[in-house]
C-alpha cells in the first residue's frame, strides 16, 4: 500500500475538493494542501512530500515564486513540482520550466492525465 | 525445480459461456464473447463518465455551501466555472421582474463598462431568459448578439423554481479548451438551480443584516 505524501497547493477550494476526491477515491496516497506559496514552501519543509502539484496563480506567493524557492533550497530541490494553472499560454509554460517545475498541466484536470503522471514520478 | 509452486498442473482455459432463456448454460462462440467484452468495455467507460461528473459535482456543491457561509456566491461560481469547466471571464447579470431588465451584478476577467443592462429578450442572454432556457453558442451560431456578446460562449440562467434569478454570461474559454463538452453541460445545469438558489439566499442573508 502507497503511504506516498503529495502536497497540493491551490487557492481555490473548487480545485482543491476536486483533487482530494480524485485522490481519496482512485489512489492511496496521503494529502495534504496548501493554500498558498508561501504556506506550500513551509510545509514542503516541515513534512518533505514526495511530490507538490500546484497552481501558479495565488495570493501572496505565485506558484513561480515558490516553485523557485523549493528548487534554490538543498532541502526541497529534489522534489518534483507539477504545476496545475488555468494558465495554458506558451508565455506561462516557459515560465514554469525555467522556474524549474518537472511537469506543467493545464486545467480543468484530466484525472486519468493527472494520475497518469503522477504513478510516473512516484513509481507506482 | 522452477515452477508452478505446488508442482500441481495449470488449470486449463475455462470456457466462457452465457445463460440461455431456459437457465441453461451454452458455450460462447468466438463472436458472441468479443460481443459481450465490447458491452463490457462500454458499460465500464459509462461508469467511469458518471465517476468523473460526480466528483465534479459534489466539488461544485461543496463550494457553493462553503459559500453560504463566507458570502462570496459570486467567487464560488467564478472559481467553480474556471477549475470544473474552463473560462476566467465571467459575469453574474440581475434580473429585475418589474422593469423586466438585467444589470449587471459581478464579473471577473471581463471590462465591466461594456456590460451594459439589456432587456429580457434582447440578444442571446435576453433570449434565452424569454426561452426559461440556457443558451450556448455552439448551438445557436444565428442568434442576434448584443454588443458585449460577441465572444459569448454560454448564457445559463439562474432560476430558483420557476422564478429567474438572473443569468451567468460565459464568454471566451481557456486557450487549451477549444469548446464545452458533456460535463460541462451537466454541471452548468447543476449551477442553474443551485447557482440561483444560493444567490437567492445570500440576498436574503444581506436584507437580514441591513440596517
Amino acid at each position: 500500500m502507497s503511504t506516498k505524501k503529495i502536497l497540493l497547493v491551490d487557492d481555490s477550494c473548487t480545485a482543491r475538493l476536486v483533487n482530494r476526491m480524485i485522490f481519496s477515491q482512485k489512489t492511496n496516497y496521503v494529502l495534504i494542501s496548501a493554500v498558498d506559496g508561501k504556506e506550500a514552501v513551509e510545509r514542503a519543509h516541515r513534512e518533505k512530500p514526495d511530490l507538490i502539484l500546484m497552481d501558479i496563480v495565488m495570493p501572496r506567493m505565485t506558484g513561480l515564486e515558490a516553485c523557485r524557492a523549493l528548487k534554490k533550497d538543498k532541502e526541497t530541490e529534489k522534489i518534483p513540482v507539477i504545476l496545475l494553472t488555468t494558465r495554458g499560454e506558451e508565455q506561462y509554460v516557459q515560465e514554469g520550466y525555467a522556474s524549474g517545475c518537472s511537469d506543467y498541466l493545464t486545467k480543468p484536470v484530466n484525472d486519468a492525465e493527472l494520475l497518469d503522471l503522477l504513478k510516473a514520478y512516484l513509481g507506482e | 525445480m522452477i515452477g508452478t509452486g505446488n508442482g500441481s498442473r495449470p488449470p486449463a482455459k475455462q470456457e466462457s459461456r452465457i445463460e440461455l432463456a431456459d437457465g441453461n448454460l451454452s458455450p460462447l462462440t468466438g463472436t458472441e464473447e468479443l460481443r459481450l467484452r465490447v458491452q463490457q468495455l462500454s458499460l465500464r467507460e459509462q461508469i467511469e463518465r458518471n465517476h468523473f461528473l460526480l466528483m465534479r459535482l459534489n466539488a461544485a456543491n461543496a463550494r457553493l455551501i462553503q459559500s453560504l457561509e463566507q458570502v462570496d456566491v459570486f467567487d464560488a461560481i467564478a472559481e467553480i466555472i474556471a477549475n470544473l469547466i474552463g473560462s476566467e471571464e465571467i459575469a453574474v447579470f440581475d434580473y429585475h421582474p418589474a422593469e423586466q431588465n438585467f444589470s449587471l451584478a459581478w464579473s471577473s476577467g471581463v471590462e465591466a463598462e461594456a456590460l451594459q443592462p439589456f432587456l429580457r429578450g434582447a440578444g442571446m442572454l435576453g433570449h434565452a431568459v424569454e426561452l426559461g432556457l440556457s443558451q450556448f453558442r455552439e448551438r445557436q451560431p444565428e442568434t442576434t448578439l448584443l454588443p458585449f456578446e460577441k465572444n459569448l460562449t454560454a448564457c445559463v440562467i439562474l432560476k430558483s423554481s420557476r422564478e429567474i434569478v438572473g443569468v451567468v454570461a460565459i464568454f471566451g474559454l481557456l486557450p487549451q479548451k477549444s469548446n464545452l463538452e458533456w460535463a460541462d453541460f451537466e454541471l452548468l445545469k447543476f449551477l442553474e438551480t443551485y447557482g440561483a438558489v444560493a444567490i437567492k439566499f445570500q440576498r436574503l442573508q444581506g436584507k437580514q443584516v441591513a440596517p
